[in-house]
């Protein structure tokens, strides 16, 4: 008995000393849950864990800003040949990397290689080009042809420690004398510069950051921001709330229901912040099957389709998409033919159409993801509303990989695919491409299949037009012709949502659009 | 001295046995495993690498998994890579497989450990208690609980426990194996309770402890409830037969008739029950690994399944086939120990 007493004092003893250290670690720090899986390598991240972790890993030369342009950030400055294929770049000195050692020209040359030579993450984003390292402050990149998505494209281009990458490759690899390119050993580490760096990352639960106080620019710092930050890996709904009710969670992930985030403000200290981003949900028609083939008919379901109910259904404040792009990228025209619900409307184009006398004997399928439960209802809606034209639809719900599956070749592409779209950078072109170009029809971010000759021309035309006036102007052109042709539903701008503790001050709607400079740490302060 | 020999030859003769036709099972599994995985819809290469991943980029990583090939030209590549321990590269985690299995599994059996501890000793304890008292108001409860404990599922037990001791008691830690800044023990097992405790880490075992309760009992409660189930209605049974009212009838007392001469021959259906549970939740832990954060093999597998990681899947499946197979050795073993019938009739089937 007496043994006993005494483990059970141990144990006390060590429950307490184990507390203290918990309660020691909680000041100053913030927990953040997000979708799993996290990919830490620049190269090969790009979702939004990932992307959220490489802003605050890395640095980049340029800094993606609220307004959709980018300012100087490791480049001090930088000039473009007159032929627009040359920029050369002149870096900040004096940058250090976390583990202590100065951040070079040569550190961007091998980064651009290296993301390049591996093909994953952010490496379509930039174009083909030639990069030389003519000083340790001196960059060049020479492009194959003038790109106007270039400089915008660099907020991708995160600068790693080259030296630390090649000191932790493993000789065997694809990628012939570099090995693995690091890639093992940068799934779990760091080699950046940037305001935090990797403490602890077990895969499968969390990442643990803290903050680099050798940071260059340490200065922009919030006086509260954050000594450690830990991306938790879970976005269940129970385990969420639970956290958050105690005090161990700050942010919560945006995959919470509305359900789910009105609990979550019903707690003590929560509250919930919403700001827009660059996803739009999209009811994307295969412009290739009957009825929609016709312009006129699908006209008609845009005019029949109540955008207002749909905006009710989603969480309050959410705006109805006004043309083909999000209004938060840089280029987007306000001034496109925006459809709203108009049956009058509906039935004159319907009587256009080559179908419209027969068109109950057309019926369609609208397919949404079935694991994203709230699309249903939209679909719903779809269907209830098409009825008052005669337009009968049917309802169908598929797992995500048979939809990609499925879309990714013509035959087998439904009449309407369900789908929320995000565009990589805040270009208004790079949206029109991954959405209209036929590269991309191949692929669940086009069902329309619209497979335009002239149209892809355009597209391209603007992208390369470096002059960034003349090209928003091309882009606008470009979003009046498609809003025209009725391609697809815009259905709403999405919202993001998290659950906030009080504790957190954060502004996420002065931050770029950007994904992942939304959680830009060293401008989120935490109150203890 | 010779009849110690002779059990100890029956043994060797009876795992050789065993271990061969676990081989033909194990490579039966694979075949089919590996065809399944591969008829699911999806390119995997396109999966992990994403929609906007240049394409030669995709035929690359198609050509190293040897995607291009026929089936059995894969499964021959995938064979003899998984005879040296090389399960191939995880598209999700983008890393060796093997290394995965060996960070995860340990993690899913320190938890289903945990869980098989609890339900054989709360499945018996209450099967007997039950039996004991049969047809008294402690027999109605304890069934009326394991009917209930029975039908529902584990992940059900998994929230309730969240919200009442993670959120509105804050009894227990909600999410991990161990809290913000407690230290982890050296890895020896990757059992973090047995790590702790071998290097004296008793703040971090007990930490850690924590960690185990909610996951554990959610995990543990169904099959205690069959367990109980199982072992009462055995007990029952017997408690009828002659050989129980002989001894009665000799003025043996009742515990020793019920735990000596009632619950070790009752126990055969319970542990055969139990070995096949206890596999079957490394299995089915998926929603409470996922609900308590639990780096577990079994959410790696679900996950692996949702991604088209087709070397995961396949390698997860071959573990748990492995542990059932072994968990399937291991009962044929404990039941010939508590029952010489079994023992003799495999004594004389050799």
């Amino acid at each position: 008995m007496k043994a006993l007493s005494r483990i059970l004092l141990v144990f006390m003893a060590a429950l307490l000393i184990g507390s203290a250290v918990s309660a020691q670690d909680e000041a100053r720090s913030l927990r953040i849950t997000f979708s799993w899986p996290n990919y830490i390598d620049p190269a090969v991240g790009s979702d939004f864990a990932s992307s959220t972790s490489l802003a605050n890993l890395y640095d980049t030369l340029v800094f993606p800003m609220g307004d959709g342009t980018v300012s100087p950030w490791l480049a001090e400055s930088w000039t473009i040949s007159d032929d627009g294929l040359t920029y050369t770049f002149t870096l900040r000195q004096g940058v250090m990397f976390h583990d202590g050692s100065e951040l070079l020209a040569s550190d961007v040359a091998y980064s651009f290689t290296r993301l390049k030579e591996i093909g994953e993450g952010y490496a379509y984003l930039l174009p083909a080009a030639t990069v030389a390292a003519s000083d340790d402050t001196t960059v060049s990149f020479t492009l194959e042809q003038p790109s106007g998505l270039f400089l915008p494209s660099l907020v991708r281009l995160y600068v790693v420690n080259e030296d630390l990458v090649r000191a932790n490759a493993l000789a065997d690899g694809l990628y012939g004398e570099n090995g693995d390119y690091g890639k093992e050993w940068l799934l779990t580490h760091d080699a950046g510069s940037g305001p935090y760096m990797v403490e602890e990352f077990p895969l499968a639960e969390y990442l643990q950051m803290a903050k680099y106080d050798g940071w260059w620019n340490a200065a922009s710092f919030v006086p509260n921001a954050a000594d450690r930050v830990r991306f938790i890996g879970t976005t269940e709904t129970a385990t969420v709330r639970s956290l958050m009710a105690d005090g161990e969670l700050e942010i919560t992930d945006q995959w919470q229901t509305n359900e789910a985030l009105t609990a979550l403000d019903g707690l003590d200290g929560v509250d919930i912040k919403t700001f827009p981003t660059m996803t739009s949900f999209y009811y994307m028609m295969n412009n290739r099957l009957a009825p929609l083939d016709d312009v006129h008919c699908r006209r008609a379901v845009a005019y029949a389709f109540n955008y207002q109910q749909a905006l009710a259904l989603e969480w309050p404040g959410t705006q109805q998409m006004v043309g083909p792009v999000p209004s938060t990228v840089g280029g987007h025209n306000p001034d496109v033919t925006v459809y709203t619900r108009d049956l009058d409307k509906a039935r004159e184009e319907l009587a256009q159409c080559q179908y419209g006398a027969d068109i109950a004997s057309y019926p369609i399928d609208v397919v949404w993801i079935a694991e994203v439960p709230a699309e249903e209802r939209f679909a719903l809606l779809f269907q209830a509303n098409m009825a008052d034209i005669g337009l009968p639809v049917n309802v169908i719900s598929n797992p995500w990989l048979s939809v990609v599956e499925n879309t990714s070749r013509q035959e087998t592409s439904s009449h309407i695919v369900t789908i929320y779209v995000a565009s990589d950078l805040a270009e208004a072109g790079l949206m029109l491409q991954q959405r209209y170009h036929s590269s991309t029809a191949p692929t669940w971010q086009q069902n329309e299949w619209l497979l335009d000759p002239d149209l892809d021309a355009r597209i391209m035309d603007a992208l390369n037009t470096a002059d960034a006036g003349e090209r928003f102007a091309k882009y606008a052109e470009l979003q009046a012709y498609i809003a025209d042709l009725s391609p697809s539903l815009f259905l709403y701008d999405q919202l993001q949502k998290h659950a906030v503790s009080s504790r957190v001050e954060w502004t996420p709607e002065a931050n770029s659009p950007v994904m992942g400079y939304q959680f830009y740490l060293p401008l989120i302060g935490v109150n203890s | 001295m010779q009849r110690q020999a002779d059990a100890l030859r029956r043994l060797g003769l009876f795992l050789a046995r065993r271990l061969v036709q676990s081989i033909f099972v194990l490579f039966g599994l694979s075949i089919l495993i590996f065809t399944i995985a591969r008829v699911l819809p999806g390119d995997p290469a396109r999966t992990a690498l994403g929609a906007r991943a240049p394409q030669e980029t995709v035929d690359r990583l198609r050509e190293e998994m040897h995607l291009n090939d026929t089936l059995p030209v894969q499964y021959t590549y995938w064979l003899g890579d998984a005879l040296r321990g090389d399960f191939g590269m995880s598209l999700v985690t983008r890393r060796s497989v093997t290394t995965d299995i060996a960070e995860f599994l340990p993690a899913s059996l320190e938890l289903v450990i945990f869980a098989g501890v609890l339900t054989l000793v709360g499945g018996i304890a209450l099967g007997t208690l039950s039996a004991r008292y049969k047809d008294s108001w402690v027999d109605n409860l304890i069934r009326i609980l394991s009917y209930a404990g029975v039908v529902t599922p584990a992940f059900i037990f998994a929230i309730i426990f969240l919200l009442v001791f993670g959120l509105a008691l804050d009894w227990l830690p909600s999410i991990g194996r161990l809290s913000e800044g407690v230290p982890k023990p050296p890895l020896v097992t990757g059992l973090i309770t047995v790590d702790a405790l071998l290097a004296g880490q008793l703040a971090t075992f007990w930490d850690a402890l924590q960690h185990l309760i909610m996951p554990g009992v959610a995990l543990a409660l169904g099959s205690m409830a069959q367990e109980a189930r199982i072992t009462r209605a055995t007990m029952a049974d017997n408690l009828n037969k002659d050989y129980i009212a002989a001894e009665r009838a000799l003025g043996i007392p009742e515990r020793v008739v019920m735990g000596r001469f009632l619950l070790k021959p009752s126990l055969i259906p319970t542990i055969s029950i139990f070995a096949l549970d206890f596999a079957a939740n490394l299995a089915n832990a998926f929603l409470v690994e996922l609900i308590f954060n639990w780096p577990g093999i079994s959410r790696y597998g679900v996950n692996a399944m949702l991604r088209k990681d087709l070397n995961a899947i396949t390698a997860v499946i071959l573990i748990l086939g492995v542990v059932f197979i072994l968990m399937n050795i291991v009962v044929d073993l404990v039941v010939g120990a508590l029952d010489p019938r079994i023992r003799l009739r495999a004594a004389r089937s050799d």
